[in-house]
């Protein structure tokens, strides 16, 4: 929150289970997240660490995004983490994402603005690890690693790891790269 | 002299003999035609005991003079610059955040604490801003930075708009400024929603929000 006029309380939820009426995510170390819920009259404004939004409409389809790239999303719809097993760890982010499913806006940060790329059967997409924000849709994702033996002498391009998404829908990715395990070697 | 702005980070001011421009030390990105910089050791307008009391507030800046014939572009730190153009009326900002302001504007400092007993002290300390600010006023252009876009909310009596200390940058018109808190039990026992203290800007005329909650 930034700013708001009218009457505001802010009261700090955990987990970001159901009914919320509106829900802010923190930014705070590693998979973390912690939510407020924001009831009132008026309006109220949002923004995190002069980061760009985006707005996503979701009409009963699920948002799989990190944590930490979530900001807030409207009452109508519930939030609960997914496992993604090992590619959460060599992408930085931990073994859980986040889930956002229901009918209603969510607003997702990006680190500069994100595009958004389309995914459709027999065209899969792959994506750097750091700049990944979100995908909507039926995606599978998976790792896949470009190292070979130039990886191992310590002369690798960077681009060791990458996700690869398959199937149907929509995939956010930011001009810009976290630190991960990946970009690392 | 306007401010034109080239991009949301880099602002353009042209400037004519007779004239001058005080702006933050370094903040000088490239100029066209003749155009002196000269260090402002008083840190701005007024004489030696201005520099002084400007030390004790901890509101001096290191600030230099422009002067000449040509424009001159200003940017710093990548921040984003909002232009204020005043028209008579007050800007409250903290002098950290300055970029470039006219020389026709009169500069002086304003004790905070004064507003609110108590509780304008405890917010100098909440907000980081300490007691003082940069009061500028007059007729001209100010060049403020911010971390992140700038947005600016009106104010009217009747309908106060409340901020979160970090994401303050400004505020210009008759406005009132108070902390105030949503301090609860919840807080007490460590599960606080991180939202405790608020600004409270009453009054009439604008407060400028930045995207972020960062300090320059």
């Amino acid at each position: 929150m930034v700013a708001y006029t009218g009457q505001m309380t802010f009261k700090k939820l955990t987990g970001g289970g159901e009914g919320l009426r509106g829900m802010v995510t923190r930014r705070l170390t590693g998979e973390q997240m912690t939510v407020m819920e924001v009831q009132g009259n008026g309006t109220c404004f949002f923004a995190a660490q002069a980061t760009e939004i985006n707005l996503v409409r979701l009409n009963g389809e699920a948002l799989h995004v990190e944590a930490d790239n979530l900001l807030c999303t409207e009452a109508g719809l519930r939030t609960g983490t997914t496992f993604t097993g090992l590619n959460g760890m060599a992408s930085g982010d931990g073994l859980f994402t986040t889930r956002v499913e229901g009918s209603g806006w969510a607003a997702v940060t990006s680190n500069g603005p994100a595009v958004i790329l389309r995914v459709s059967q027999g065209m899969p997409l792959r994506v750097d690890p750091g700049a990944y924000v979100a995908h909507t849709g039926n995606l599978n994702r998976s790792l896949r690693s470009g190292a070979g033996w130039t990886t191992l002498m310590g002369e690798g391009g960077g681009e060791a790891v990458q996700a690869e998404f398959t199937g149907e829908g929509l995939v956010y990715v930011q001009p810009s790269e976290k630190i991960t395990f990946g970009g690392d070697v | 002299m306007p401010f034109h702005k080239i991009n949301g980070k880099m602002v353009e001011a042209p400037i004519q003999p007779g004239q001058r421009m005080f702006s933050q030390r370094g903040a000088m990105l490239g100029y066209r035609g003749e155009v002196s910089f000269t260090p402002n050791l008083t840190g701005g307008q007024g004489g030696v005991m201005s520099m002084i009391g400007r030390r004790v507030a901890g509101e001096d800046t290191p600030l230099m003079t422009v002067e000449g014939r040509g424009t001159v572009l200003f940017g710093h730190g990548g921040h984003h610059v909002h232009v204020v153009d005043l028209v008579g009326d007050t800007l409250c900002v903290e002098a950290d955040r300055l970029l470039a302001f006219d020389g026709t504007l009169q500069q002086s400092t304003l004790f905070m604490g004064s507003q609110g007993g108590v509780m304008g002290i405890v917010r100098g300390q909440v907000t980081g801003q300490g007691l003082f600010t940069t009061r500028l006023s007059g007729h001209g252009s100010v060049a403020v930075m911010a971390h992140g876009g700038v947005f600016e909310l009106p104010i009217t009596p009747g309908r106060p708009v409340h901020v979160d200390p970090q994401a303050y940058v400004a505020h210009r018109g008759e406005v009132t400024n108070r902390l105030s808190s949503a301090l609860g039990w919840r807080d007490m026992i460590g599960r606080g929603s991180g939202e405790a203290f608020q600004l409270e800007l009453s009054g009439q005329g604008t407060v400028y929000v930045q995207a972020s909650e960062e300090k320059l």
